[in-house]
């Protein structure tokens, strides 16, 4: 294909890419710079209210000459990004052993949970996406596309709707504390750190575990039968074969399973959203989103992305390396 | 509406559901009188019980041509001051707010002033010189209701236990430790939203002002909430956990109600415009059984623990073009009529409304002196960076001394970045 | 092989149990929402409640739901087509361009597709307000084609790239332009292909809720984003019309399923065959 083809036929595509995503990331760094704020003035005002009439002192912004409030801008600065790492108080935090002092943090804290629910999550997906898929392969052959369809559904379903389902089928007065209680035990899952990180695990392992589950079942099916049946004359038990025979053979799969699942996992918003809005569980999206909605404050939110951004950079290594080998045009 | 016009209607329609919306737009056009204006007007407000009965008398005012919409969401407050913050044209055409909101917009000098327009339309619409907010003698807000933190509690328990009801809160955990003992149907005697966030920032606040603290240094945005009186107040606070579901730091006003609803709890401070749901059989299974009283004060002899709220309607400067229409589809939902039809789900301005069993602790609040809602514009900095630390202060995951101090400074960085302090 | 039967009805007992958690969740929503709040939150549990259907009436015809859901189909048939259409043009180039440019755009395309959309709102907020375009489902169709690209260009041409070379090369032989050997010989091969990737862009076009909510409001609001009041849902009336709003969402996501279950699982593996 001649160059000249080649950019026509990519260039719409390149260009909501370069225009929609490159192109805000640079204006999203820009703005982490900015330092403006109202101009602000001590003023006093007699304020009527249905409650009666009083003067009180307030501060309120000055006004142009066109009506708008004014504002004041500081010259441009990193300072939203030495405010968030805080790295003094990283280093205290560090040193004294407190893991509670670094996720009082605002964005330490939020890339601890960030990687915590990462972290636990990963190996969950994969031991329950392989149980299922070793089970699904013994099924007989008409239910198998049951199973299968059935599993879907938590994978493909609205993820904010998935995270309500499961937010209402644990409230106080849900479903699901109502049946512990007969095993006599009380949780009250968003009044505690631990419970509330295990709802979120619980809704991330619910809603990924059909995508390994999919993909693992399409890798058994090419596994060799021969491979397997040798290992049985060989005297192999069934825990050996999946050990030495089966695993090894998923290994890629497992792999592209982990990778895609970090990339998402790091991205976790809506079960924050839903669940527990942030507390004992903010995520580094959802601090960007936090900071932006409900503080108001767009630099510092700026900020928080383009660190956000440099988390997932770090992340993305070794796929990044993956992939140059194998597409590298020789 | 004539047989053909509802015809021709039916001919053009394609789906059922637009047919029923087309004729219900249509039926409502003779209630809002002719609003000369074409698009739309959009609204936003919390999402309350009261806003609900607005809401609807606001949309009913879509004609064919002019589209009226109220967006409902808990989010409220962020979404208004970005939007009334925009350099383009605000998304919203008029927002309901409650007074902490107004105190901020008003700050930033971003409301549209409602001088004339309320001279033009204070007849036809008998404009009530009690529902005007004014600052320097401009109309800023049109007030519609007034709103406060009430005790709740059940009569029938009470009365059964012969209990006193609680006028201040050690009293209310004497109240607390009798029921606990005697009535074993309630679980967790207190109910109240200590939810972290708002919620628990909240109830802070009442007590805080009742034990006599201050915000800021006097006429400053200097913060003066860590100090003696703010331990006490937490102190005060932690007395009342082990009366509470394990989960308060997560309980918010639905969740409080819906534990008063389900009968699980027998007492508690809640607003006073969510009254009315204790009578709804759909709703709730203490029917007829919970009364409403004044808010307890923090210490004997002291003001209530509450505050007096109101809430109005407000249009931005950068609306979307026509304020006339904006302004009588507000006055179209505020009028005599809705708050006739709605007496009893909030507490109305209007003067043809008649206090029920709902609304009268709220007047009788006034009466006892509980003060005002802070109304300083950086108030609301220094209220969520409480909500956000309260609930760790309270179960000890950090000292409350610590907990305060580090509440005051994040509240001074942020106060420096909204230009409040220097 | 008899001994491998020996084991199976354990098998059969672990996906029992998961099947069961599987749709717990949205059955247990769909059961409360034809209740009264009264008995969906109700302590103790009630298995057997009045049946109302309100809630429906109350979310689609008193707050026009059937808005949402039309904001809703625009959205996801516009970012379907768009999507497709773009990303077939560049998913067929870089298939069959050999140079070092396809190669870096790839590697592009991958990181975009890795980031968090919530780094991208605060620009969006400063360039839609300044454009006076925030708040229309046109802008954010266009930022969803954009958020899907990566994904899509990526899945597109793994399959273009299983349609073998000689086949546009003969039709370019035979006379054909680029173009017309693309739209009459590869696109008609490409079907499975094309139907799998666009429902994958379905999907995320009708599922998404960040941006969505951020960027859309009332008149233009999708489904997800319109129920988000229900999410701290401070009124009951509200809560219930969240429920019965969920399962509204979720009833063509399982039309969906049984649909096009064999499409949506080749797209799931697809990508792990080919890397």
């Amino acid at each position: 294909m001649r160059f000249s083809t080649f950019l026509s036929f990519i260039s719409p595509s390149l260009g909501l890419l370069l225009g929609l995503l490159l192109a805000p990331l640079l204006i999203t760094f820009y703005l982490s710079t900015q330092h403006c704020n109202l101009d602000m003035q001590e003023v006093v005002v007699k304020e009527q209210t249905p409650f009666g009439v009083q003067e009180t002192k307030t501060i309120k912004a000055k006004i142009g000459s066109d009506g708008k409030a004014l504002t004041i801008c500081a010259p441009p600065s990193l300072s939203h990004y030495a405010k968030l790492l805080d790295t003094e108080r990283l280093g205290k935090a560090i040193s004294s052993g407190n893991w509670r002092d670094i996720q009082a943090m605002e964005f330490w804290g939020a890339m601890e949970f960030t990687l915590f629910y990462v972290i636990v999550t990963t190996p969950f997906v994969l031991a329950l996406g392989l149980l299922l898929a070793l089970c699904v392969n013994a099924s007989v052959e008409r239910l198998k596309s049951f199973w299968i369809a059935a599993s879907l559904l938590p994978f493909v379903i609205t993820p904010v709707v998935g995270a309500l389902a499961i937010k209402w089928l644990f409230k106080d007065n849900g479903l699901i504390p109502y049946l512990l209680t007969f095993i006599n035990v009380n949780i009250f899952w968003m009044a505690e750190a631990w419970s509330a990180r295990l709802l979120i695990v619980l809704y991330g392992v619910w809603h990924v575990v059909p995508f390994a589950f999919i993909v693992l079942y399409a890798g058994l099916q090419s596994l060799p039968s021969e491979a397997v049946e040798a290992a049985h004359l060989d005297g192999a038990n069934r825990w050996q074969i999946l050990r030495y025979v089966t695993i090894p053979h998923l290994m890629p799969l497992i792999a592209f399973i982990t990778l895609i699942h970090v990339m998402d996992a790091y991205r976790v918003f809506e079960p924050v959203a839903v669940l527990t809005q942030g507390t004992f569980t903010k995520s580094v999206q959802y601090l960007t989103y936090h900071v932006l909605m409900n503080e108001d404050n767009p630099s510092k939110a700026s900020a928080a992305a383009v660190l956000t951004i440099v988390g997932i950079s770090v992340l993305l290594i070794p796929l990044l390396r993956k992939t140059w080998k194998e597409y590298q045009p020789t | 509406m004539n047989a053909q016009s509802k015809k021709s209607k039916l001919n053009s329609c394609g789906a059922l559901l637009i047919c029923a919306a087309g004729l219900w737009s249509a039926a409502a056009f003779a209630k809002c009188g002719a609003i000369e204006a074409k698009g739309e007007i959009n609204i936003i407000g919390n999402a309350f019980p009261v806003l609900q009965h607005i809401a609807k008398e606001m949309e009913s005012c879509s004609v064919p041509g002019l589209k009226v919409q109220f967006k409902m969401t808990p989010q409220a407050r962020t979404e208004i001051e970005t939007a009334f913050s925009s350099n383009g044209k605000s998304p919203f055409d008029a927002a309901v707010v409650a007074m902490g909101v107004y105190a901020n917009l008003q700050s930033k000098n971003q409301l549209l002033p409602l001088t004339q327009l309320v001279e033009k339309y204070k007849s036809k619409y008998k404009l009530e010189d009690n529902m005007l907010v004014k600052a320097n003698g401009e109309v800023m807000a049109i007030a519609f209701m007034s709103n406060a933190q009430n005790l709740y509690y059940r009569k029938d328990l009470f009365e059964k236990h012969g209990i006193k009801v609680p006028t201040n809160y050690p009293e209310m955990v004497q109240a607390a430790t009798a029921l606990k003992a005697k009535e074993p149907s309630i679980e967790f005697p207190i109910a109240q939203t200590f939810a972290q966030g708002f919620d628990v920032a909240t109830e802070f606040t009442n007590i805080y002002r009742s034990l006599g603290g201050s915000f800021f240094k006097a006429g400053t945005a200097q913060p003066a909430f860590n100090d003696a009186i703010a331990l006490q107040t937490l102190t005060l606070m932690k007395t009342m956990m082990p009366y509470m579901t394990p989960n308060a730091f997560a309980s918010n006003s639905d969740d409080v109600m819906n534990q008063f609803q389900q009968g699980r709890a027998a007492m508690g401070v809640l607003w006073a415009s969510r009254a009315a749901r204790m009578d709804d059989p759909a709703a709730s299974k203490v029917v007829g059984k919970m009364e409403f009283a004044v808010a307890p004060a923090a210490k004997a002899g002291a003001k209530p623990a509450s505050h007096l709220w109101w809430d109005g309607v407000v249009i931005p400067k950068n609306h979307g073009g026509n304020a006339d229409a904006i302004f009588q589809v507000i006055m179209e939902a505020l009028d005599e009529e809705t708050t006739m039809k709605g007496n009893d789900i909030a507490v109305w301005i209007r003067s043809v409304y008649k206090p029920g069993r709902f609304g009268s602790a709220v007047s009788a609040s006034g009466k006892a002196g509980a003060p005002i809602w802070p109304t300083e514009p950086f108030f609301n900095l220094a209220h969520a960076e409480l909500g956000k630390v309260i609930p760790d202060a309270l179960t000890g995951r950090i000292s409350m001394q610590k907990a305060l101090e580090s509440a005051a400074a994040a509240y001074s960085s942020a106060a420096k970045e909204k230009g409040f302090l220097k | 092989m008899i001994r491998a039967r020996s084991l199976s009805w354990l098998a059969y007992v672990v996906l029992t149990i998961w099947v069961v958690l599987a749709s717990l969740p949205v059955v247990w929503t769909a059961i409360i929402s034809v209740r009264q709040y009264v008995d969906a939150f109700s302590i103790p549990i009630k298995w057997v409640a009045p049946f109302t259907l309100e809630h429906y009436s109350a979310l689609w015809i008193d707050r026009g739901f059937y808005r949402n859901f039309f904001n809703t189909v625009i959205v996801t048939v516009g970012t379907v087509t768009i999507s497709l259409t773009v990303g077939c043009l560049a998913g067929y180039a870089l298939s069959r361009y050999k140079g070092r440019i396809g190669f870096w755009m790839l590697m592009i395309a991958l990181i975009f597709r890795c980031l968090p959309h919530s780094t991208l709102l605060p620009a969006f907020f400063t360039i839609f307000d300044s454009l006076g375009v925030r708040n229309t489902t046109l802008t954010l169709i266009f930022v969803l084609v954009a958020i899907n690209q990566p994904f899509t260009i990526w899945m597109l041409r793994a399959f273009f790239a299983n349609i073998p070379q000689e086949l546009d090369e003969a039709a370019l032989v035979d006379g054909c332009t680029r173009l017309q050997a693309f739209r009459r010989i590869i696109i008609p091969i490409m079907w499975p292909g094309v139907i799998t990737t666009g429902l994958f862009s379905f999907l995320l076009a009708y599922n998404d809720f960040l941006l969505s909510s951020a960027l859309t409001n009332t008149d233009q609001a999708t489904m997800p984003a319109a129920i988000a009041n229900a999410i701290t849902a401070e009124s009951e009336a509200l809560l219930m019309q969240g429920i019965a709003g969920a399962v509204s969402i979720t009833i063509p996501i399982i039309i969906l399923v049984v649909i096009f279950q064999k499409y949506l699982v080749s797209g799931l593996t697809q990508g792990a065959v080919k890397g």
